[in-house]
């Protein structure tokens, strides 16, 4: 999954807050249960304290330390109730400890007595041999003027159990908390975002050729069909601008063609007429070569407006493409011949396909020409046709020059060409393979190529079949 | 032979009507297609040619006005629009045959002489320059009574050549001729062919039949060189 996605970012979000939320809860719940328990624990404690003076030592000068004792151990059983008593003198000699409790949750003798006790009633947490005890004190001064200090304490592992089974409580709480918020937030997002990913689909399958189409709205009244709708707009103004731009080709080819044509006329008529000196002929001839080449690039412009208007499909029909690769090899065999290059075909059975016959022979023709162009002297070119995945295939592989890295991205651009010098001379446009393409997408196909520099390039057309039987075909023959 | 071309170009027009005099044709030119309609309902042509972007009238209702009247006269249709779509809506309303702008006046010769033949069988079947032979029925070339085996193509741009015999034909010409649209643009495929044909047809002889036209292109003729 994409940790950038708007899925992932906000179920992040929305978990992560969600923790911060749960461990602040958390923390304020188990400080206060802590705070409370021993508050509460601690006020019991003070008022068995205070009990133990008021009713015991209040009396001490009458009826004597020793009955203290007696009266503590037969009230209070401090070992049967786990308990913590301890009383000391004034002079810090202890008057009675109790000893250790029963269940041995400390050790009595083990608790270090309280430095520097006040005035006041306290209550303070000790730790005797690793067992933690809560401790209240509460100073006495009996009628004699007698100093007593009274302590009474109990373990504090009660609350200490209870507060890790709350820590406990709050981490399973927490992970299934969590777990719940992904999961659910996951789905709500994805539920959210599920026209968002129609319209990106939708949006891919646009392109020149289909701008009239449009992205689905999302009928849901929200910001994303608010979206939709804006996109859609913008694909109506890129359509509009595409089709002036089209129609400014159309048109400008147009209006060039009459003044290419009399200049066409006037300068054959020169070419022709004898009695010039050969030098106003010469200059006329080289003239005229440059209005065919304009003418040549009028044409081609015009092609290409039209093919990506789609204005080509009233003259589809079924042809056979492996005929015509194998019929267009023949006719252009002198020229790999004159430069002595192996021209192969290789289109063993019928490929029938639906399109504009002369069109896709343009197609064959650029690509050989080209082909036959930039390979050297003694070099091979191939030709194949077969029906791959359900498409007609017609490549073309050369073990010519390739294509340079950097000119790989524009060579189906108008006006482009890999080496300017070069193939002006040879009388191109630079539209040749940017027709290609056009003609290709009119037809539903694509062009494609692989090209390696010093090795050799292969042109890859794509075709869609004409119909189930040639697919049927494919089968039978297992390709 | 007389001609009538409605063409509102005056410059195309008059270049066209000029090339066409120079062919012994005689040439009437109207430069509308009220007026060119009046002239073809009124004298009887031999041929028109017919411009489709008239004022006053469309050239596509000038030619099924025409037609209504049923007059045989064939139509030659210049158009700057070149879809074949449009090209087949022309046909089916009478047009004999049709020529793309900007086009080769050769070209338009060429088209002209074809539909004047049409239905007269004058035309010759043995073309002949100097002591080439071409024989249109048969396909068989022989020079000084020597047969030479030709490929199809070879043959098609020969012949090509040798119709037009003693006129400079560009290479773009001879693509539009004797390949076809697809091939616009290859015009280094005509000088390969060129050569192939010389190998065929003048390397033997000391008179150099096919000659190339620095800058232009090609022109059959037996004329000594200047």
């Amino acid at each position: 999954m994409n940790a950038r996605s708007i899925r992932f970012q906000l179920v992040g979000w929305y978990a992560g807050l969600l923790i911060a939320v749960f461990l602040l809860l958390g923390t304020l719940m188990y400080a206060g249960l802590k705070l409370y328990l021993e508050e509460s624990l601690s006020q019991a404690q003070l008022r068995r304290a205070r009990q133990i003076a008021e009713t015991l030592l209040a009396n001490v000068e009458k009826t004597g330390e020793a009955h203290v004792v007696s009266e503590i151990n037969s009230w209070f059983a401090p070992e049967t109730n786990d308990r913590f008593i301890r009383i000391t003198r004034g002079d810090g000699s202890v008057l009675y400890v109790s000893s250790s409790p029963k269940d041995a949750s400390f050790d009595a003798a083990q608790v270090p007595p309280l430095r520097n006790a006040g005035q006041e009633s306290a209550w303070r947490k000790e730790t005797a041999a690793g067992k933690s005890l809560l401790i209240a004190t509460v100073p006495w001064q009996s009628a004699d003027g007698r100093r007593f200090l009274v302590e009474v304490g109990v373990s504090l592992d009660p609350v200490r159990a209870v507060l890790h089974r709350l820590i406990l409580l709050l981490v399973l709480g927490l992970a299934a908390m969590v777990a719940v918020a992904v999961a659910g937030g996951y789905l709500l997002v994805g539920k959210a975002l599920g026209p968002v990913e129609k319209m990106t689909q939708s949006a891919e399958q646009i392109t020149l050729h289909n701008l009239r189409e449009r992205l689905p709205i999302a009928q849901t009244g929200d910001e994303l069909e608010r979206l939709s709708i804006s996109l859609n707009h913008m694909i109506a103004r890129l359509e509009d601008a595409f089709q002036q731009n089209r129609r400014f080709i159309a048109d400008a080819s147009h209006e060039m063609r009459t003044p290419l044509t009399i200049m066409r006329g006037e300068l054959e008529s020169i070419v022709d007429a004898a009695p010039f000196a050969s030098q106003v002929q010469e200059t006329a001839a080289s003239v005229l070569e440059e209005v065919e080449r304009l003418a040549r690039i009028v044409e081609g412009l015009f092609a290409i407006s039209r093919l990506e208007a789609g204005e080509a499909q009233k003259e589809y029909r079924r042809f056979d493409l492996a005929e015509l690769a194998t019929s267009t090899t023949e006719q252009m065999c002198l020229l790999a011949e004159d430069k002595e290059i192996a021209l192969s075909c290789t289109a063993p059975r019928p490929v029938m396909v639906e399109g504009d016959r002369a069109r896709l022979k343009q197609v064959v023709v650029n690509l050989l020409d080209n082909a036959i162009k930039y390979t050297a002297q003694g070099g091979k070119v191939g030709l194949t046709v077969t029906v791959r995945d359900g498409k007609a295939i017609l490549e073309v592989a050369d073990n010519g020059m390739g294509i340079p890295a950097e000119a790989r991205p524009h060579i189906f651009e108008r006006f482009f060409r890999v080496d300017k010098a070069r193939s002006r001379e040879a009388g191109g446009a630079g539209l040749g393979l940017s027709i290609v393409k056009s003609i290709c997408a009119a037809h539903g196909g694509q062009v494609d190529f692989q090209s390696q520099e010093g090795v050799g390039s292969c042109f890859k057309v794509e075709l869609p079949l004409a119909d189930v039987q040639n697919r049927k075909l494919e089968i039978n023959h297992g390709t | 032979m007389r001609l009538l071309l409605i063409e509102d170009e005056k410059k195309v027009a008059e270049f066209v009507a000029r090339g066409l005099r120079a062919e012994r044709f005689a040439v009437d030119v109207s430069n509308d297609g009220q007026n060119g309609w009046e002239m073809a309902s009124t004298y009887n042509y031999d041929l028109i040619l017919l411009d489709l972007m008239l004022p006053g009238l469309s050239g596509t209702e000038v030619l099924k006005r025409i037609r209504r009247q049923s007059t045989q006269t064939p139509i030659l249709v210049l158009t700057a629009r070149a879809g074949t779509g449009e090209k087949v809506e022309h046909f089916e309303s009478g047009a004999d045959d049709y020529l793309t702008k900007p086009f080769a006046f050769a070209e338009l010769l060429v088209r002209v002489k074809a539909l004047l033949r049409r239905g007269a069988n004058d035309r010759p079947n043995v073309l002949r320059v100097g002591d080439l032979e071409v024989d249109r029925l048969t396909q068989q070339v022989r020079r000084a009574g020597k047969r030479i085996e030709l490929t199809s193509k070879e043959y098609g741009l020969l012949e090509y050549l040798v119709a037009n015999a003693g006129r400079v034909l560009s290479r773009t010409m001879i693509i539009e001729h004797v390949w076809d649209e697809s091939f616009e643009g290859l015009t280094n495929i005509v000088d390969v062919y060129v050569r192939h044909l010389r190998s065929k047809v003048d390397v033997m002889h000391p008179c150099k039949l096919i000659r190339t036209v620095r800058g232009v292109g090609y022109c059959v003729s037996d004329e000594p060189t200047p």
